[in-house]
C-alpha cells in the first residue's frame, strides 16, 4: 500500500516511470478506495506501463488477462479439467464399483453416484485462468486487463461482478471471494465505448501525450545514453508530428525507440542523411512517413535559418561538423 | 463538503456530463483520501470518479474552476485591485492593513462583521459570507443574463450593504474627528471608498459568475449552431474527433448484429456429407466428425449522400458522415447524386476531406447544379450499381426526398431492399414536413427498414441507439 501521493510518485521514480501528479493521485485513490481504475489513452503512453510499474513498486506479482475478440470465460476465468476428469474416473473405476457394490437396479446405482459427484466438480478439477488466479491469489496481486475494447461487449458484462464485488461465480461449486482484494487496472485504446456500468465501477484515468517538459524527463530516464540535444530536437520534432493528421500519430514509446536507434547509429544531431531513413520508427504508415518528412525538413530549415543567426555571431556549433561531413 | 459535492455533480449533470449517484459517492470517498488541502490532487479525484469520457474532460476542467476557486479568485482581484488603486507595495499595503486593524480596534469596535473583515481585508471570511448570503437567496437558481440585476440586488440585501454604507459613513466622519496624520487620513478616505466599491464590484462579478455556471450548455449550442451555417473549411478538429466516435458506436451497432448471429450458430450443426467424405479413409467408420463451419461476415455498408441545393445546410453534416464511415471502415462504397449518381468511395479514400469534398461539390463527378430528382437518381442506380447491392450490405441513404415532382420510381428502391441487408434512411427535414409539396418520403418510406430525421450529432446519436440487433 502507498502511505500518500508523494509516496506513489516516489516509488513510480525508482521503478524509471514518470507518473505526473495526476495519474499518482488515480493510483492512490484506487489503492486506498480498492476500486479498478479505468485507463484510457492513445496508443504508446504507457497505459500497459504503468500496470507493470504498480506491481514493481508494491513488489507484488501481476496476472495479465489479455483480451481479443472471441474472449470467453472459459479463457478467462476457469475451465474444467476434462482429460484429469477422465483420467480419474478410469483410474478410479474399481472404487467406483466398490462403491457401486449392494446396488439394486440402476435407478439406485445413479442416486449413490449423484450423492458422491461433488467430487469430481470440486476446485481439484478446476483449471484457473488469469482472472481466478487473481481472485484466489493468496497475496495482494495487480491484475491487468488489458484492451478490454477489443473484447466483445458480453465478456465487458461478464466482469462487473468481478469488479464491483471482487468475487467470481462458478455454478458447480459456488462464489470465490477474493481472499486479497486485487488492484485492477484495465486499459482501453478507444476501440469503441465502453459500457456505463463498466465506467460507474471503475475510476477513470485518461493519459495523453506528454508535454516536451515531460517526455525529455522520460528520454533522459529511459534512454540516458542519448545526447542532450539529440533528445531536445527529437522531442521538437516528435511534439509537432502530433499536431499533424497522422493515421498513427507516434507515442512516447516510438519516441524512445527513434532515439535510441539515433544513438545507436551515432547520430548527434537531426541534421543528417540517417535521420531519413530511420523516421519508420515513429511513423508506421506510407502516407504518414511523407508527411513527417516534410515536417522534418521543415524543423531542420527552422533551427538552420536560427542557427545562421548565432554562427555569424561567432559561435561556431558542434552540428555544424556534421553538415561538413555529409558535403 | 457533501453538500458542494453533490451539488457540483448537479451542475455537470446540467453541463450534459453523466454523473450515476454511485459516482458521487465514489467522489466523495475520494475527496476525503485525497484530502482538501492539495487542489490539484483534489481536482484529479473528481475527475477520476465523476468524469467517465475523454470528451467530457473540457466541461469538467471549465466547471472546477469556476466553481471551486470561483469566489475566492473574485475576491482576490478585487482587493489587489484596490491595492493598486493605492499604488502600495505588498509590504505597504499589509503596513498599512496593521494600521487600519488598529485603528478599527480602538476607535470603532461596534462594526458589523461583514464590515469588519472587508476592511481587514479577510478574504476567506468575506468569500464565506458571501457563500451564506448567495444560499439564503437562492442563488443556485439563477439561469438567465436578465435575471443577474435582481440577483444582485438581492444578495447585495442579504448581506446588509446599505447598512455597510451607512456604517462607513459614519466611520468617516469619526475619522476627521481624531488627530491623524493629513497623508495617512487622505489614504484612509480613499481606502474606504475602494472598498465600498469592491463590495458592489464582487457582488456583480459573483453573480455572473454563477449565472455562467449554469449557462455553458447554452453557450455551447449557441457556437454549435454557429459552426453548423459555416462552411466546410470551419469543420474543427473537436467535431470531427466527435463524428468519428459517432461513427464507431455506428460500426459497432452494425457489427453486434453480426456478433449476435454468430453466436447463435457458434456450435453449426452436424454436416453429413463432410463426414462422410472425410471418413472414406477409415472405411466409412465415423471417426471424425464434421459439422457448419461459422462463417465471418462483416458488414458492408453503402451511403447513397444528396448533395442537391435542397439540403446545403445539411450536406456538411450529411458528407462528413460519408467521409468519416469511409475513413475509419474498409468495406464501404459511398454514392452522391442530385439528379444523377455518381461513385465517390476512389476520392474519399485518398483525398483529406477538405479535397474530398471539394472534388465531390465541384461538380466533375455529377452535375450538383441540377433540379434533385430521387427517382433518376435511383433507377440509374439500379441499373449501373446494383451490383454493390448484396445480402450483407446496409445501404444508407441521406436526402430530404424532395424530388421536384419528378417520378419517384419508388420500385427501384424496393428493388435495392430485396438484395440488401437493410435499408436505413436518414432525413434532415423535420418529420413534420415529409410528404408535403414535393417530398415524396412516405412513398420511399415503406422500403426503407429504419426512417430517422438527422441533421445533427445529436440525432445521428439517436440514430444509433436505435439501431437494435435483429
Amino acid at each position: 500500500m502507498f502511505s500518500s501521493i508523494d509516496d506513489v510518485i516516489e516509488r513510480f521514480a525508482e521503478n524509471s516511470y514518470i507518473a505526473s501528479r495526476r495519474i499518482a493521485t488515480v493510483i492512490y485513490l484506487a489503492s486506498s478506495l480498492q476500486k479498478p481504475i479505468l485507463v484510457e489513452g492513445p496508443a504508446g503512453v504507457g497505459k500497459t506501463d504503468l500496470a507493470k510499474v504498480l506491481a514493481a513498486s508494491l513488489g507484488e506479482e501481476m496476472i495479465r488477462l489479455q483480451c481479443y475478440e472471441g474472449l470467453d470465460e472459459g479463457k478467462a476465468l476457469y475451465e474444467w479439467e476434462y482429460a484429469k476428469q477422465l483420467l480419474y474416473t478410469q483410474i478410479l473405476k474399481d472404487k467406483i464399483g466398490e462403491v457401486l457394490t449392494g446396488t439394486k437396479g440402476l435407478a439406485q446405482a445413479v442416486d449413490r453416484i449423484a450423492s458422491e459427484d461433488e467430487v469430481f466438480f470440486s476446485e481439484r478439477f478446476v483449471l484457473p485462468r488469469p482472472l481466478m488466479k487473481a481472485i484466489t491469489s493468496e497475496k495482494q496481486v495487480v491484475l491487468l486487463i488489458d484492451e478490454i475494447d477489443k473484447a466483445d461487449a458480453e465478456f465487458e458484462a461478464f466482469l462487473l461482478e468481478l469488479l464491483s464485488d471482487f468475487q467470481v461465480t462458478v455454478p458447480e461449486i459456488g462464489t470465490f471471494k477474493a481472499k486479497q482484494i486485487p488492484l485492477v487496472i484495465l486499459t482501453s485504446n478507444n476501440a469503441r465505448e465502453m459500457s456505463d456500468a463498466l465506467k460507474r465501477r471503475c475510476l477513470h484515468l485518461y493519459i495523453d501525450f506528454p508535454t516536451r517538459e515531460q517526455e525529455l524527463a522520460i528520454i533522459r530516464l529511459k534512454a540516458p545514453e542519448a545526447a542532450e540535444k539529440l533528445a531536445d530536437e527529437v522531442v521538437s520534432v516528435v511534439q509537432s508530428l502530433r499536431k499533424l493528421d497522422l493515421k498513427k500519430t507516434p507515442g512516447i514509446s516510438e519516441t524512445l525507440d527513434w532515439v535510441k536507434a539515433l544513438t545507436l547509429l551515432n547520430v548527434q544531431s537531426l541534421d543528417n542523411a540517417l535521420v531519413d531513413e530511420t523516421l519508420d520508427t515513429i511513423v508506421k504508415y506510407e502516407g504518414d512517413v511523407r508527411k513527417a518528412q516534410e515536417e522534418l525538413k521543415e524543423y531542420l530549415r527552422k533551427v538552420r535559418t536560427r542557427r545562421g543567426g548565432a554562427d555569424a555571431a561567432g559561435s561556431g556549433s558542434g552540428g555544424g561538423t556534421d553538415k561538413d561531413l555529409l558535403n | 463538503m457533501e453538500d458542494k459535492l453533490v451539488e457540483f455533480a448537479n451542475l455537470l449533470r446540467q453541463n450534459g456530463v453523466r454523473v450515476s449517484l454511485a459516482e458521487t459517492l465514489d467522489a466523495v470517498a475520494a475527496a476525503e483520501v485525497s484530502g482538501l488541502g492539495d487542489r490539484d490532487s483534489f481536482r484529479s479525484a473528481l475527475r477520476a470518479t465523476m468524469i467517465k469520457r475523454a470528451s467530457e474532460l473540457p466541461v469538467f476542467e471549465q466547471l472546477f474552476d469556476v466553481y471551486f476557486s470561483g469566489l475566492g479568485e473574485i475576491i482576490k482581484g478585487a482587493s489587489k485591485e484596490v491595492q493598486d488603486a493605492l499604488s502600495m507595495s505588498d509590504q505597504e499595503f499589509q503596513q498599512f492593513l496593521d494600521d487600519v486593524d488598529q485603528l478599527l480596534k480602538e476607535h470603532a469596535d461596534e462594526l458589523s462583521e461583514l464590515a469588519k473583515q472587508l476592511l481587514r481585508n479577510e478574504n476567506g471570511q468575506l468569500e464565506k459570507m458571501m457563500r451564506e448570503a448567495a444560499r439564503a437567496v437562492r442563488m443556485q437558481g439563477i439561469q438567465r443574463t436578465i435575471e443577474e440585476n435582481y440577483f444582485a440586488r438581492a444578495l447585495a440585501r442579504a448581506l446588509g450593504l446599505d447598512k455597510i454604507e451607512q456604517e462607513i459613513k459614519e466611520l468617516r466622519e469619526q475619522l476627521e474627528k481624531l488627530d491623524l496624520g493629513s497623508a495617512f487620513r487622505a489614504k484612509m478616505e480613499e481606502y474606504l471608498d475602494r472598498r465600498l466599491k469592491m463590495l458592489e464590484d464582487i457582488i456583480r462579478k459573483y453573480v455572473r459568475q454563477e449565472r455562467e455556471k449554469r449557462d455553458l450548455k447554452s453557450r455551447e449550442e449557441a457556437r454549435m449552431n454557429q459552426l453548423a451555417d459555416k462552411s466546410f473549411y470551419y469543420l474543427s478538429e473537436e467535431e470531427m474527433a466527435k463524428m468519428r466516435e459517432a461513427i464507431t458506436r455506428l460500426a459497432q451497432r452494425l457489427k453486434n448484429i453480426i456478433a449476435v448471429r454468430r453466436k447463435r450458430m457458434k456450435k453449426g450443426r452436424f454436416d453429413i456429407k463432410r463426414t462422410l467424405r472425410k471418413n472414406i479413409a477409415y472405411g466409412g467408420v465415423p471417426f471424425k466428425l464434421k459439422f457448419d463451419q461459422r462463417k465471418k461476415e462483416k458488414p458492408q455498408i453503402l451511403v447513397m449522400c444528396d448533395v442537391s441545393d435542397s439540403v446545403r445546410n445539411a450536406s456538411r453534416f450529411m458528407l462528413q458522415f460519408v467521409y468519416s464511415l469511409q475513413d475509419l471502415y474498409s468495406r464501404v462504397r459511398s454514392f452522391v447524386f442530385v439528379a444523377d449518381i455518381g461513385e465517390v468511395t476512389e476520392n474519399f479514400r485518398t483525398n483529406d476531406i477538405k479535397d474530398a469534398l471539394d472534388v465531390a461539390l465541384k461538380g466533375d463527378i455529377i452535375n450538383v447544379y441540377a433540379h434533385s430528382d430521387f427517382g433518376r437518381s435511383f433507377r440509374n442506380f439500379v441499373s449501373d450499381h446494383i451490383g454493390a447491392v448484396n445480402k450483407r450490405t446496409t445501404v444508407i441513404i441521406l436526402g430530404d426526398a424532395r424530388n421536384n415532382y419528378n417520378l419517384p420510381h419508388d420500385w427501384c428502391l424496393r428493388e435495392i431492399r430485396q438484395r440488401a441487408r437493410r435499408i436505413i434512411w436518414l432525413n434532415p427535414e423535420s418529420r413534420n414536413t415529409w410528404g408535403f409539396g414535393d417530398s415524396e418520403m412516405e412513398r420511399y418510406q415503406v422500403h426503407c427498414d429504419l426512417v430517422e430525421e438527422c441533421r445533427n450529432l445529436n440525432q445521428l446519436y439517436r440514430v444509433i441507439d436505435q439501431l437494435v440487433p435483429r
